[in-house]
């Protein structure tokens, strides 16, 4: 008799072997950690042992847990609408707009009142998502309805954002930084947020007829077209999503802190463009973004926890790892594979 | 019995043209019928009208005895009707029974999952009854031509297809493939499918269908039965006029050596090596041909040649010098003409006019250009002169090239090249695009080049054309001559065999045409009939 785990765990393996890339990304990680737990275990005195004492603390995954959730989030979104031909650079304004929203809504409903049974903080979560989502809106409307170049749009997204949530900060709360909740999302909810949207994300691009759907969107859409699946519905579908999984990202932010930060390039800090840069890390796919986000968030905790501990670690050079990584990946190794249709409009014929 | 498909009096209008011009048409269950016609004539149209891609100004179609009226592709792959483009409607990176059933996914789990192995299933016993031999977990990316066309029909079947339209079938195949290709139809008829196929190739209409019908400008001149007519025959139907179906080829007089290719290797774009070791020379009044499928290396090959890519190792020798390191513009300068393979990309810039596109790379010479400046009266009286010479319409030499119908830019950029005064024409598919009347035209054209010493390079994956023209002829695969014969001699199933890699039998082939150009690969192998194998150019038509 034929083993009946074998045809369930088999494709699910197959799939995440298959892509060898997104595998060495994982052991990579795997590999350089445990290097880092095992020189710490041997010289605790060293900077290896403090280095695998923070990296390995709960202090450090927390806000590990904390800064990767906008990235990871934001990242899943990106995938969607990229892969249906969308390229959506303003997912920094959709973590922008979501973080105000949901400190804004929040904190109108108050803490501690609720809103149709809803909690303040989880209203305002929710507040986040719908403003990123209809930001999102309107992002598809201007790229599918009118097709707008889709990089301008998507920078508009992000302008547009970075200048409203600190100007509505101004107007309600009367400054750029509004004052802070009180309450906040805790870390691990984040967390679990991370990893279902991911395990979902996943799910569906690779088992869904949506998923398909979107692939043959991005990758030639008249092929789509004339088996009659509506290109524009698939691709508002995909931009939508990821104005929604971007607000869930950056609500996450937002109220883990419980306040919105709108001083310089806000709290989001460039988390949205970093987003962009786990996905193509990833090569589309949830899983290795996953990994890519969780890294990146982890250097940039690690490297907070450094400078509190007194080493005079560059934050600004810590950060740009992401994009260093980013022109390596996509120069050296060039595994990455665009969506062929990516950034091109389609129009169906008469 | 109700025909399988009636069209009624069908009549499409654009703007300012009429394309189809109350045409009727009916065609048989079980039966393949071939439309011909010119570019132009109205034949794809036609079809768009009965796939639902555009609606008909005036008639019906009628399927199955019933009037119809799709309002989209959706409304005709619902009556049964499936239509393979010319250019495949296949996702590269997801796998054949992805590909098949892309749209029409069959569900599980409440309509949540697609059910793969369902799927799967589906496409195995589909390409099962009709003898394709497909894999349906290989990415079509991998797969050839003509597993993708195989493919493409499969999506059609399972969509419950009874009438197939297909889009110029045979353009992308090898001979082999098309045989192939024949086979699947007369799998398909007996299953009591029809086939309905658009071809401006007359020879294929004559061997592949058993109806033939002919449009010209939108009118349908007339449909016949396969075995009652002639290729004469369907050329004057097509063209309106009696056509010269072989180009007059005269005893060729090479002269000195314009081109010597020496153990050329190139790289593609990614660094894959397409072209690997090919030697050859070219005399003046000589036409050298190449044929192969596309993508086995020619691309790569012609822009070494031209100056367009630097070769990873050998040597390209032109008038005696060596071309290493020579610019584009120097390989211009010394009166190399170039007609690239792609007119878009390479050939006009299309929100140009004519006037402009036709001083392209002679825009530093006189008499277009003095002293830093651009003498437009010389440039426009040149592309007044070219579009005259090359019957380019509308001839309008100031509208901008994109304007223009695709036979007519490429008859307006093989007309710019040969009217360059070349020493050297290096053509790749010259009539690519081009209606019959034209082609003959420029077949004529390319002769008289010949005739006045020049020499010429011809690609092409027009096998009558390379063969027709040639006064030797090459077979390209994967980046190596798979063999140099004399096209006089050879068969048609020989350079099919040739393009698909093979070598031939001993003997098979002239030994004439075959010089020191062949590779190591194949003279030890199927071309040891032909003497050493070194016979030089200009002995031409001793036989072995």
């Amino acid at each position: 008799m034929r083993n009946p785990l074998a045809d369930v765990t088999a494709p699910v393996l197959d799939d995440l072997i298959e892509d060898d890339y997104v595998r060495s990304l994982v052991v990579g990680v795997v590999g350089t950690l445990g290097a880092l737990g095992l020189l710490g275990l041997l010289f605790p005195e060293s900077i290896a042992g403090d280095l695998a004492g923070i990296v390995f603390s709960t202090g450090t995954a927390a806000s590990t847990a904390r800064l990767a959730a906008p990235i990871v989030l934001a990242g899943l979104g990106g995938i969607f609408a990229e892969k249906s031909g969308v390229i959506n650079i303003g997912l920094e304004g959709l973590l922008i707009i979501s973080a105000f929203a949901s400190v804004y809504i929040a904190s109108v409903v108050g803490i501690g009142n609720a809103i149709l049974g809803v909690p303040a903080i989880w209203a305002g979560f929710l507040a986040g998502i719908v403003a990123s989502t209809l930001l999102a809106g309107v992002f598809a409307v201007v790229c599918i309805e009118f097709k707008a170049d889709q990089i301008i749009a998507g920078l508009a997204v992000w302008l547009i954002a970075l200048g409203l949530a600190p100007f509505m900060s101004t107007v309600f709360f009367g400054g750029v930084n509004t004052p802070n909740l009180g309450a906040s999302v805790g870390w691990r909810y984040s967390a679990v947020m991370v990893v279902v949207a991911t395990a979902g994300s996943w799910w569906t691009l690779n088992h869904t007829a949506f998923g398909k759907h979107l692939r043959a969107s991005g990758e030639n859409p008249k092929a789509l077209d004339t088996v009659g699946v509506s290109v524009s519905r698939v691709r508002y579908a995909g931009v939508l999503l990821s104005g929604v999984l971007s607000g869930v990202g950056g609500s996450a932010l937002a109220l883990s802190i419980g306040q919105f930060v709108g001083s310089g390039e806000t709290m989001v800090q460039g988390k949205g463009f970093i987003a962009i840069v786990a996905y193509l890390f990833g090569n589309y796919n949830p899983l290795g973004t996953l990994g890519a986000g969780v890294l990146f968030a982890a250097l940039d905790a690690t490297q907070i926890r450094l400078q509190q501990l007194g080493y005079a670690v560059p934050d600004t050079l810590v950060q740009t790892i992401p994009y260093v990584v980013v022109i390596v990946v996509l120069a050296l190794v060039g595994r990455t594979r665009i969506p062929a249709a990516a950034g091109e409009h389609y129009e169906t014929e008469e | 019995m109700n025909p399988a498909v009636h069209l009624d009096g069908i009549t499409k209008r654009f703007p300012g043209v009429v394309a189809n011009d109350d045409v009727d048409l009916a065609i048989d269950r079980g039966s393949v019928h071939a439309l011909l016609g010119e570019n132009g004539a109205g034949k794809t149209t036609l079809m768009n009208v009965l796939y639902g891609l555009y609606r008909p100004t005036e008639g019906t179609v009628v399927v199955d005895g019933e009037p119809r009226s799709f309002a989209s592709p959706r409304d005709a792959i619902d009556a049964g009707i499936g239509m393979i483009h010319q250019h495949f409607m296949l996702v590269d990176p997801m796998t054949v029974w992805e590909n098949v059933v892309l749209g029409n996914e069959p569900r599980t789990w409440g309509g949540l999952r697609v059910d793969e192995a369902a799927a799967r299933e589906a496409v195995v016993e589909l390409s099962e009854r009709y003898g394709f031999d497909v894999d349906p977990d290989a990415r079509i990316e991998d797969v050839s031509v003509g597993v993708q066309q195989r493919v493409e029909i499969l999506k059609a079947l399972y969509r419950g297809a009874e009438v197939l339209i297909m889009d110029e079938p045979t353009a992308v195949l090898t001979p082999q493939e098309v045989e192939e290709l024949y086979d699947v139809f007369e799998e398909l008829t007996d299953q009591g499918k029809t086939i309905i196929f658009i071809s401006h190739k007359l020879g294929e209409a004559l061997s592949a269908a058993d109806e033939i019908t002919v449009l010209r400008d939108g009118v349908n001149v007339g449909t016949v039965a396969a075995e009652d007519v002639t290729r004469e025959d369907l050329a004057e139907m097509m063209v309106g006029r009696e056509v010269l179906m072989e180009p007059a080829t005269t005893p060729r007089e090479p002269g000195e050596r314009v081109l010597e290719v020496t153990d050329l290797h190139v790289e593609d774009d990614r660094g894959v090596e397409a072209v690997s070791g090919i030697s050859f020379e070219l005399r003046e009044g000589e036409v050298f041909g190449i044929a192969g499928v596309d993508g086995n290396g020619q691309l790569q090959l012609v822009e070494a040649i031209t100056g367009m890519r630097e070769p990873s190792a050998g040597s390209v020798e032109y008038l005696g010098e060596s071309m290493a390191g020579a610019t584009r513009r120097e390989h211009i300068d010394r009166g190399m003409a170039f007609v690239p393979e792609d007119r878009h990309e390479r050939g006009l810039v299309m929100s140009y006019d004519l006037v402009q596109n036709g001083i392209l790379g002679s825009q530093h010479d006189p008499p277009f250009a003095s002293g830093g400046r651009i003498d437009w009266d010389a440039s426009a009286a040149h592309a007044e002169s070219v579009i005259e010479a090359y019957d380019v319409r509308p001839p309008n030499a100031d509208a901008d090239a994109e304007s223009f119908s695709g036979g007519n830019q490429q008859k307006f950029i093989v007309g710019r090249e040969f009217e360059r005064d070349p020493d050297l024409v290096v053509a790749t598919h010259p009539t690519r695009g081009v209606d019959i009347g034209s082609t003959e035209f420029l077949h004529d054209r390319l002769l008289e080049l010949r005739a006045e010493g020049r020499a010429i390079l011809l690609v092409s994956s027009k096998l009558d054309e390379v063969q027709g023209l040639s006064d030797r002829l090459a077979v390209i695969h994967e980046g190596e001559f798979s063999g140099v014969v004399d096209p006089a001699t050879v068969t048609e199933e020989e350079i099919g065999l040739l393009m698909a890699g093979e070598t031939l039998d001993d003997g098979s082939v002239s030994g004439a045409a075959i010089h020191d150009a062949v590779d190591d690969g194949l003279g030890g192998g199927g071309l040891d009939g032909t003497g050493d194998g070194s016979v030089e150019a200009g002995e031409e038509g001793v036989d072995a």
